[in-house]
């Protein structure tokens, strides 16, 4: 009776196995899907949408920092590439990192790596090329997220900050 | 019993267990829970290919968007030093030194990772809104009611956590902090 279970008991073991594998790496790009979906809902995809600083209202996205202005741009490629003409705030940190589809950092610049000067960025998916005068940065994927942070070391400073941010820009080629 | 129906149940008995046990365990996973420093946890290859997929997917659920350790550390805890878990209505001092970083900040979360309600609005303390003379050696009270000095507001939430950003780190992100280098929790009473 119990050899006519062996065979069942090993596929089940094997399928257990790859269950596991399967949702293990698929948690991170169905996250990152929903993610991006939440911000594009706020302010569309391919533009920059400049949140006000987190409270406990704030449900977009976990774990958000009281402490810095996010600013964040959904992308998605399949359209061609995403131009961002970043500006740097002059604030004590800045910086824009551009996650992928399934949650790696493509690139991270700070104010002081790019000593706090303009610069341009492409986000270009395998096979696309990137416009003259822009940096090509190469994404897994074609949707992802693009996030500045800015430090707020004074609440007073946010509205100059706010301001300003809104001269880096993100837009489709 | 058919044997096919014998391998279907198999099949399916393993799919469900295999799927639902690895999101548990993704569900329960701390952030940063590849090292553990006194009440702190860290991990060092958040928003890397090099991550493992546990990590990743934890990282996912519990906060998505962090950066790879050249640019931040991120220490969480959901106990104080004495591995209590964090509780609301308690008080707790967090008594830290000048961490090697250009700038760090202690937020605290509810469970599932968002900002507290507070009357005051309070939800982090950190080295940008200390006084200079307060930079080498401070003091944080964490406590559901208002304090004197440094206070971070529990909401009388029933638990919470504590999450420590580092960023830029002096050495780059290469090594952790060390159990004297990070802030201690220590419980006072509770109500």
């Amino acid at each position: 009776m119990i050899r006519h279970w062996i065979g069942p008991v090993i596929l089940g073991g094997g399928l257990g196995i790859l269950a596991w594998h399967k949702t293990m790496v698929a948690t991170p790009d169905v996250l990152m899907g929903v993610a991006v979906q939440r911000v594009s809902e706020v302010g569309g995809v391919n533009q920059f949408t400049h949140a006000p600083l987190a409270t406990a209202a704030s449900r977009t996205i976990v774990r958000p920092s009281p402490d810095l202005a996010y600013s964040s741009c959904p992308f998605d490629l399949t359209g061609g590439p995403l131009l961002i003409d970043a500006v740097p705030v002059p604030s004590p940190y800045w910086s824009l990192s551009v996650f992928d589809a399934h949650t790696n950092v493509a690139l991270v610049r700070n104010g002081e790596k790019a000593d706090y000067q303009p610069f341009k960025l492409a986000i270009v998916a395998p096979g696309q090329t990137a416009p003259t005068g822009y940096e090509a940065v190469q994404v897994d994927g074609t949707r992802g997220i693009a996030l500045v942070r800015i430090l707020i070391d004074l609440p007073a400073r946010f509205p100059a900050i706010d301001r300003e941010r809104r001269a880096t820009t993100c837009r489709a080629a | 019993m058919n044997r096919w129906i014998r391998y279907l149940i198999c099949g399916v008995l393993g799919v469900l267990i295999g799927a639902g046990g690895a999101a548990w365990s993704i569900r329960i996973g701390a952030l940063g829970s590849a090292q553990k420093i006194g009440a702190w946890t860290t991990g060092k290859d958040y928003g890397t290919a090099e991550a493992s997929a546990y990590t990743r997917a934890v990282v996912a659920l519990r906060g998505l968007l962090a950066l790879p350790a050249s640019e931040a550390r991120y220490y969480n805890a959901a106990v104080d030093s004495a591995g209590r878990p964090l509780e609301g209505r308690c008080r707790y001092e967090v008594v830290g030194s000048g961490l090697p970083t250009k700038w760090w900040s202690l937020t605290l979360y509810d469970p599932q990772g968002y900002l507290v309600a507070n009357q005051p609005g309070i939800y982090s303390v950190g080295s940008a809104g200390l006084p200079s003379a307060e930079q080498a050696h401070w003091s944080v009270m964490i406590a559901p009611d208002q304090q004197p000095d440094h206070w971070l507001p529990t909401g009388k939430v029933p638990r919470f956590e504590l999450t420590l950003r580092a960023y830029l780190p002096d050495d780059g992100g290469k090594g952790n902090f060390t159990r004297d280098q990070l802030p201690t929790i220590t419980r006072e009473d509770c109500a």
